[in-house]
């Protein structure tokens, strides 16, 4: 619980990140990987990753495709954009202020 | 993806469902694969990779608002249930389309002709910088806006570098001939103009070269002539080798040299010219030179930065040194109130944006008339739809309420009624803009006169879209709008209720229909008394018989002949032409008059009768052969006619003798100069600017109306014929137009120095006359029906709707023993009471209205007996129509069925 209210705010980062770095996924692919890379702890709350992903879309920081999967099912298929691969930079970089701000706090409080 | 792909997912949600649906899907079978991978059963996988989803259907909707625009997708399903819902009801939505449509395309008709005439600027250069000059006497009321020669050239003198003052003349149908057409003579609109005319409104040459300033020199030396770009095309096809070609018109020969540039027809809207040639080139040159004839208007463009007032002073100065001129011109004896007033005499500077017209005079207050009572028609229809919609809202009050109790907002009630509203004020727009399309040119051929047709430029301009649009959406608002608030305010748990209170809200259509049967009444009364003012009109007695006359102009065949028609032998020669044509067969009488009546040409008559002080009232004069009175049909009361001595002894117009004339005069005269007395015998004196010619009264004559159907005859003097010129009225045995071929010829065939011209009837310029009234009586005429359909339907579908919602009431009292009459009596004196009020209040909307009108009326009262009488009895008859239906279905309601039914 806490685990995934830590991830809601910072779905939209781990999305761009994974798709910048993975290229084309789907919407299970992606939960999959969130879930592998960080061993588990973060598990995406899968009512609101799609919703994410769609408005993601709309902002143009993905762009979706119909695509086959090995399995021969359709499936559809995000990858990131030129958009997306500037704003995952400014999330990036407000991500880290963000904690080292919160880092500090601890340190003096 | 963008909101492109949200607009087009808006209209196509079925797909956006599919494919949200089989995203989700996809996620659900990978998960639980993965699940089944790792030794779970299929169904236990299945269902933990549903439960890990979440609320599915809150996912699909999040996704869903994420990728398409949601209010666009609510809207678009209002339409599709508005056009369902309006289908259904085919009757009801053909009624409001067809009433809705009537009443918006008789105002944009109303407003296209508006616009055109009144509205819209000329097709020019700037036209905000265009002014005319007009002169006000202060005996007449109206503006004077013909200039003499000598007078418009000192007021271009007097403001040269302000003000760039051009003249232009009326334009007028002319007989030319051009040099390759091999003698056939056509008729082309010819309008004189100053050389810097076309230049100072700014338009360019399509072909060639315009009119310039070097072309107003020297009389009768710059035989040009510029072509409209319309005649160029109509007549030419647009061949270029225009240029240069030769027309004569009379004994001038003109060369063109230029053509407009397209979309320029002329400074008039309405009359459209063909040809301009400089105003140096008119056939009487003497006119150049004469101060006492007034013959063309004066328009001006301003200079940049010159305002109206900077020049209104030196041109008044001009104008008031004319004046003084003119006075000194006066008789010793001319009484000093009326020197003073002729001196006091002003020249406005007007601003003329849409040019000077004569028609825009004479048609600008009908026509906003016109418009008002478009106006009440539409609101009429409104107010129909308005009682229409509210039924139907009040008759869905269930489905209402299922929506309110299963979440729907009232906003939301609203718009989905307002869509509906919307949907017909669209489909009603477009079939009024096409009633409009073939309204207004219709009356605008009907506003023709017999010597042309009437060219209005009816061309869709964004002031005509802008009222369309605002006629449709005030009429939604004001039929859809009422009705949804009241609707939606519909309470669930009462509607839901079987057989719920709704009698209480019904109140709403009482308003409706009092304002509805008002504004009928108002319509019905102001077209009553234009009819009834027309009918009048009609049957006036003129004084003399217009039917059967045949007129055709009568002189010299170019105007170096001028002057030698007007010599003794001339006259004699008249008098022979007449005795010819009279033997001709099928002409039982003719006579010459030097104009003919309701031609528009006056003579005014000085007169100094012995004894008495000076009139200053008009006195009209009239030139006339023996024979004129039985010709024209009217009366000699007293003495004796024109003989044919009268008018070969008559004093030339030159002649200084002082010979006596004999003269009729009419009863007018007589009555005005000669109370009580016996006028025949008696001498008075005609005074021409220093001369004194006597005048002998040989005879009375009963009053005859010259130019006006509506003013009584101004007193006047009939002179013998002055000369060879002028119109040859023939009386004919049956159908005129059968004799003219014959007049003609005889005319022709009587001299080389005579030829004829025009050719009308008497009838024809007497309809012209009327041509204002006979519009506005037309157009009173359809509003009246117009008003009474639509009152009729409206009151049908308020009655109807009342015996539906009442049926289980009636069904109840029948049972207890009610007859069918007082059933019947029920249903209707539910909306007595609303009548009555809806009759009062257009009583007094009507007399508000005719004000404005009240001049136009002829010999007709607003508090007349008839005008009264007529809008109410057929108001009666049109509610007792529409009652019929609705009475029998009342009193044919079964109590056993009605009170079955809930």
């Amino acid at each position: 619980m806490a685990r995934q209210d830590a991830l809601q705010g910072s779905l939209p980062l781990l999305v761009l990140k994974i798709l910048a770095r993975r290229g084309p996924l789907h919407g299970y692919g992606i939960a999959v990987q969130i879930e592998a890379m960080s061993e588990d702890i973060l598990r995406v709350e899968e009512g609101s990753l799609y919703p994410a992903l769609h408005r993601m879309e709309e902002a143009g920081w993905i762009k979706a495709k119909w695509a086959t999967t090995p399995s021969n099912r359709r499936a559809r298929a995000y990858d990131i954009t030129v958009a997306g691969r500037k704003q995952l930079e400014g999330e990036l970089i407000r991500w880290r202020s963000i904690t080292a701000a919160v880092d500090a706090v601890l340190e003096q409080a | 993806m963008s909101w492109l792909s949200r607009l087009t997912n808006a209209f196509r949600p079925d797909r956006l469902d599919g494919e949200l649906e089989e995203e989700l899907r996809f996620h659900l079978e990978a998960r639980a694969e993965e699940a089944v991978r790792g030794g779970i059963s299929p169904q236990e996988a299945a269902r933990q990779a549903r439960l890990r989803l979440g609320n599915e259907l809150h996912t699909r909707e999040a996704s869903r608002d994420a990728r398409l625009l949601p209010w666009l997708e609510s809207l678009v399903k209002d339409v599709r249930f508005g056009f369902r819902m309006l289908r259904k009801d085919t009757a009801v939505t053909a009624a409001a389309l067809t009433s809705l449509a009537l009443a918006i395309g008789a105002s944009l008709a109303a407003f296209a002709l508006v616009d055109a005439l009144l509205l819209r600027p000329l097709p020019v250069y700037q036209p905000e910088r265009l002014i005319q000059l007009t002169t006000l006497d202060e005996r007449d009321p109206h503006e004077n806006q013909t200039f003499n020669y000598p007078l418009f050239e000192r007021c271009r003198q007097a403001t040269h570098g302000q003000l760039d003052l051009f003249g232009m003349t009326n334009q007028f149908p002319e007989p030319v001939v051009f040099a390759s057409s091999g003698g056939r003579e056509e008729k082309v609109r010819l309008q004189y103009a100053s050389g810097n005319a076309l230049s100072s409104l700014g338009i360019r040459p399509a072909l060639g070269r315009l009119l310039t300033p070097t072309d107003d020199l020297h009389p009768g030396a710059h035989p040009v002539a510029v072509a409209s770009y319309n005649f160029w095309m109509r007549r030419f096809g647009g061949d270029p080798s225009v240029l240069g070609r030769w027309f004569s018109a009379g004994t001038t020969q003109f060369q063109i040299v230029g053509v407009t540039e397209k979309g320029f027809t002329g400074i008039e809207p309405g009359k459209g010219t063909d040809l301009w040639v400089p105003i140096v080139m008119v056939s009487n040159a003497a006119d150049l030179a004469d101060s006492d004839t007034y013959w063309f208007s004066v328009l001006g463009r301003l200079k940049p930065g010159v305002t109206p007032e900077a020049v209104r002073p030196p041109l008044q100065a001009v104008y008031a040194n004319f004046l003084r001129e003119q006075a000194k011109g006066f008789r010793a004896d001319e009484s000093r109130t009326v020197v003073d007033r002729f001196l006091r005499g002003q020249l406005h500077v007007l601003p003329a944006p849409n040019g000077p017209s004569r028609l825009r005079e004479t048609f600008a207050r009908p026509l906003w008339i016109l418009a008002v009572v478009a106006g009440l028609l539409l609101l009429i229809a409104c107010s129909n739809l308005a009682n229409l919609f509210t039924a139907r809202a009040l008759a869905r009050e269930r489905e209402m309420a299922l929506r309110i109790s299963i979440g729907a907002g009232r906003g939301r009630l609203i718009r989905q009624l307002l869509v509906e509203g919307t949907l017909l004020a669209g489909a009603a727009s477009v079939l009024a803009a096409a009633f409009a399309a073939i309204a207004a040119p219709s009356i605008v051929s009907l506003l023709s006169k017999s010597d042309g047709p009437v060219y209005l430029d009816l061309h869709p301009d964004w002031r005509m879209v802008a009222f369309l649009l605002l006629a449709s959406t005030a009429a939604m608002l004001l039929f859809a709008l009422l009705p949804a608030l009241r609707a939606s305010r519909v309470s669930p748990h009462e509607a839901l209720k079987s057989g719920g209170k709704q009698s209480v809200r019904a109140g709403v259509l009482r308003p409706m229909l009092a304002a509805q049967i008002a504004f009928s009444f108002a319509v019905l009364f102001v077209s009553g008394l234009l009819l009834l003012s027309f009918r009048q009109l009609t049957h006036v007695d003129l004084g003399f018989d217009r039917s059967g006359l045949l007129l055709i102009d009568v002189g010299p065949v170019d105007t170096g002949h001028f002057a030698a028609m007007y010599k003794p032998a001339a006259r004699i020669a008249a008098l022979q032409l007449l005795d010819r044509i009279r033997e001709l067969p099928g002409v039982r009488n003719a006579a010459l008059l030097e104009f003919a009546f309701f031609s528009g040409s006056t003579m005014a008559e000085n007169i100094r009768i012995p004894g008495r002080p000076p009139a200053d009232e008009g006195v009209q004069g009239v030139p006339v052969s023996p024979g004129f009175l039985e010709t024209m049909g009217a009366r000699l009361l007293e003495g004796r006619s024109f003989t044919p001595s009268d008018v070969t002894s008559a004093p030339d117009q030159h002649e200084t003798a002082g010979r006596p004339s004999a003269v009729l005069v009419n009863q007018a005269f007589a009555r005005r100069f000669y109370p009580g007395q016996d006028p025949v015998g008696r001498r008075f004196v005609e005074a021409r600017g220093d001369r004194d010619l006597p005048r002998d009264i040989i005879g009375v004559v009963r009053d005859v109306r010259l130019q006006s159907v509506r003013d009584p005859a101004p007193p006047t003097v009939f002179v013998p014929l002055r000369g060879l010129n002028g119109t040859l009225v023939v009386r004919a045995d049956g159908d005129p137009w059968k004799v003219a071929p014959l007049v003609r010829r005889q005319i022709d065939s009587f001299g080389h120095w005579v030829r004829s011209g025009d050719l009308t009837l008497q009838s024809a310029l007497v309809d012209d006359a009327l041509l204002r009234e006979r519009l506005l009586a037309l157009l009173a005429a359809f509003f009246a029906l117009a008003a009474l359909a639509l009152a009729g339907v409206g009151l049908y579908g308020v009655l109807s709707y009342s015996v539906v919602r009442r049926t289980k009431e009636i069904g109840i009292r029948m049972a207890l023993g009610a007859r069918q009459a007082s059933v019947v009596g029920l249903v209707v004196r539910e909306i007595v009471a609303a009548a009555g009020i809806g009759l009062a209040a257009g009583l007094i909307l009507g007399r508000l209205l005719i004000r404005p009108v009240e001049s136009l009326l002829y010999e007709v009262k607003p508090g007349n007996f008839w005008s009264l009488a007529l809008p109410l009895a057929l108001l009666l008859a049109a509610a007792a129509l529409a009652a019929f239906r609705p009475s029998w279905r009342a009193a044919k309601v079964e109590p056993s069925v009605a009170l079955r039914n809930e």
